[in-house]
């Protein structure tokens, strides 16, 4: 500030005005940054809100630009379709698959190589894959009967310990990641899982439910004609809170519990048709999934089994596998129409579709541990690498980037109710027979609505009474 | 990137200045137009005319926004707008300037100016009110917009000057530029401009540097509105509107339904009876047609 001083006749005033000088406000060097002054009265941003809605158009149309989902496939993929996954517990890099032809293969995620080939362990598909606690045993179920304990790591001194098992396969090859043990039973399994706290392992058979220690060949606990019924179990898993509950998916299109401690059935509800596939939510262990053959995935409150908590629709065809994230926020669906939807927990649609026009029937999905990434497996033998946020960059993001992409975010998250807005966010390149689909299914919703109206129009008052979705979905539920 | 040009035909037109297209123009139908200043918070443009009203448009409509009668009788010799966009100053060939409240369309308070009549006016980012009469500059503290103040802020005499021709305050200066026939004159006016400045909105920043320049081209470009945002209130964007659209439309035509009654009990439409030649018109007829026309209560 400079003053001035001005005089008139009778009297002398100090007055202060304005004075700027560049270097108050220029940068030393190149290497200083620059300053930045911010006034927030909203007379110095005009028509903000007209700017900021702009922005916002851009910003969506930015991330439709920047979502290229799909990564790569691993490897080479297999001889025969995917048909089971597992992702270590334990590490983020090891990754294991197996095949229809009974082939496994042990995969370094962040090279997309292949590590090992597991072939002549089994001779049917393989059913299921769980890595232990530790994260460097994994076991292996398939339709031949067996379920074997391979090893991460390879170990030079293989040969003799497969023959300590009574129950071992001496003629099958051993490779240096193992098998290191075997277990038999005269069926076929179906699904595998393992404990969460200890050294437990439960299968599910045709015949019924086992629970097995590595220490013994014989399971440690058998269990047919749970709630009365001899249908096969398709699907068992352990809860990750709760150490000895057990979740289950039958044949006869049940959902039950099971307290392996108490060595008894719990809960059971029936629905419609038949669950593919269940998952805990690892962050609300109460809460789990189940992908239904009717196209749609339930989540369910194992406590009040009579409703589920949300329908998720979206797919056209039968849901075949569930993933969740590791922060239980949202979970990943591969199904039968070969797509592969991520849906958010709280909301009944989905957040994402991923296809691909090689891809066919998407038997397994999988979320990586560090909530990036997708491995769906499917029929085409092809493991495919998917980004789980199609739009984030891969790798080291600097500061400034992050900023700028949440601030992105939050725009089109403040407009999104805006017409323009949604219609750029919610662009999906879909696939015909998905499109189409989903028109139809749109129209006979419809119609079944206005059908409904009219009906309640023209009867009397109060005679019809309107069911809502989630409770038409159980059937039955069982004690 | 919006130009707004107005000429002595009294057309009104918009370019984009980026891209080089005409956006619209627009028939003012009131005779050439020489004053015209911007909204600076809705980007509406107001247009003083030689029969005294101020018209408000915005590229989006053909056709006025808001029409004022400011000065009875005498042209708008200038006009300005401060800068929350609540007040309009205007000064008219009948030596006043009269300051009108824009939501209300009312004017508040006038002052008259001695030597001459105001030929240009301006308000600073402060709020005082610049008025250039005669060859004098007389300066109106902030709370003249508001209120009926007695005496100015501080006067500048310019004897010989003639005329003003242009008095324009420096943003973020204390400083007034005045244009008249002895050329320029620059006075400082302590406590017009704007001490704090904001260096996220483009070209505010007097000291920037040319990498800042550059970045607050693309910035603007990239934020560059399209000319159907401009609108009277600018808060209607990403506002909430009836999501019934017939709800909407039956609310707007029972609006219109009651506008048009109340309009019909006055008396003023008139329904004139067709004299119908074609085909034969017996008197009957004719009888008939006039009976229809009576109201029976």
């Amino acid at each position: 500030e400079i003053s001035l001083l001005l005089t008139s006749q009778y009297i002398m005033v100090k007055v202060k005005a304005l004075s700027r000088s560049a270097a108050s406000t220029e940068r030393q060097n190149s290497g200083d940054l620059r300053m930045q002054h911010r006034n927030l009265d909203p007379d110095h941003h005009p028509m903000a809100r007209a700017r900021e809605y702009t922005r916002a158009v851009t910003a969506a149309k930015i991330d439709r630009m920047f979502a290229k989902p799909l990564l790569g496939s691993l490897g080479t993929g297999h001889r025969d379709g995917v048909t089971a996954t597992a992702v270590s517990r334990a590490a983020l890099v090891p990754f294991v698959s197996g095949a229809a032809d009974g082939e496994i293969r042990i995969w370094d995620l962040a090279s997309r190589k292949c590590v090992a080939e597991l072939a002549g362990g089994h001779s049917r598909a393989i059913n299921g894959l769980v890595f232990d606690n530790g994260g460097q045993h994994f076991y292996s179920c398939s339709d031949d009967g067996l379920v074997r304990r391979w090893s991460i790591l390879p170990s030079d001194t293989n040969d003799e310990s497969s023959t300590t098992n009574n129950n071992s396969n001496s003629k099958g090859k051993t490779t240096p990641h193992g098998p290191m043990e075997t277990w038999r039973i005269a069926g076929t399994f179906k699904s595998i899982d393992h404990n969460r706290s200890s050294d437990y392992f439960a299968t599910a058979s045709d015949s019924a439910v086992e629970v097995w220690s590595p220490e013994r060949s014989a399971p440690v606990q058998t269990h047919q004609d749970l709630w009365g019924s001899d249908d096969t179990v398709g699907v068992v898993r352990y809860n990750p809170a709760e150490r000895s509950l057990l979740a289950m998916c039958s044949a006869d299109r049940g959902v039950g519990l099971f307290d392996t401690r108490l060595a008894s059935p719990l809960r059971k509800t029936v629905l419609s048709m038949k669950s593919n596939c269940l998952e805990w939510n690892p962050m609300e262990p109460m809460n789990f999934v189940a992908g239904n053959e009717d196209y749609n995935a339930y989540g369910f409150d194992m406590r009040k089994l009579d409703k589920p908590l949300m329908i998720y629709k979206g797919h056209i065809g039968a849901v075949l596998t569930v993933s969740w994230s590791p922060t239980g926020r949202e979970f990943v669906t591969g199904s039968y129409d070969r797509t592969v939807r991520i849906f958010p927990s709280r909301r009944g649609t989905s957040r994402e579709m991923y296809h691909a026009k090689r891809m066919q029937r998407v038997f397994t999905v999988d979320y990586s541990a560090d909530n990036r990434y997708i491995i769906s497996g499917s029929d085409d033998t092809n493991l495919r690498l998917w980004k789980a946020q199609a739009s984030a960059q891969i790798g080291q993001v600097t500061a400034r980037e992050e900023r700028a992409v949440r601030y992105r975010q939050a725009l089109v998250k403040k407009y999104k109710h805006m017409p323009e807005v949604r219609k750029i966010h919610g662009a999906r390149k879909t696939p015909r027979l998905v499109k189409k689909q989903t028109a139809l299914a749109q129209v006979s919703k419809e119609s079944a609505r206005r059908k409904h109206d009219n009906r309640v129009k023209h009867s009397k008052p109060g005679s019809i009474v309107a069911k809502g979705a989630r409770e038409k979905t159980v059937v039955k539920e069982i004690d | 990137w919006l130009l707004a040009t107005v000429g002595r035909a009294g057309y009104l037109k918009y370019h984009d200045t980026s891209t080089g297209e005409p956006v619209s123009t627009h028939r003012t139908r009131m005779g050439p137009c020489s004053v015209m200043r911007q909204n600076p918070t809705n980007a509406i443009i107001h247009l003083g005319h030689t029969n005294g009203t101020v018209t408000l448009w915005s590229p989006a409509n053909s056709d006025y926004l808001v029409k004022m009668l400011c000065h009875r009788g005498s042209p708008i010799n200038c006009l300005a707008l401060d800068r929350s966009g609540k007040y309009m100053v205007t000064g008219g060939a009948d030596s006043t300037v009269r300051i009108w409240d824009l939501r209300m369309y009312k004017e508040t308070h006038s002052y008259y100016t001695r030597g001459g009549p105001p030929t240009d006016l301006d308000i600073s980012q402060k709020g005082i009110i610049g008025i250039g009469h005669g060859g004098n500059a007389t300066f109106w503290g902030p709370e003249a917009l508001k209120v009926k103040v007695t005496s100015p802020y501080m006067g500048h005499k310019m004897p010989g000057c003639g005329p003003v021709e242009t008095l324009r305050f420096r943003p973020f200066e204390d400083v007034c530029g005045i244009g008249h026939q002895k050329g320029f004159s620059s006075i400082v006016i302590p406590g017009s401009g704007e001490p704090n400045l904001d260096t996220q909105e483009y070209n505010t920043n007097p000291f920037q540097d040319t990498k800042q320049r550059r970045e607050a081209e693309v910035r603007s470009l990239l934020d560059k509105l399209k000319p159907e945002m401009i609108a009277l209130d600018p808060d209607t964007i990403g506002g909430i509107e009836e999501s019934n659209k017939f709800a909407r439309l039956e609310r707007s035509r029972d609006i219109e339904d009651e506008a048009n009654a109340r309009r019909d009990a006055e008396g003023q439409i008139k329904k004139k009876e067709k004299k119908k030649m074609r085909g034969r018109s017996k008197i009957q007829k004719k009888l008939k047609r006039k009976q229809k026309n009576i109201v029976d209560e």
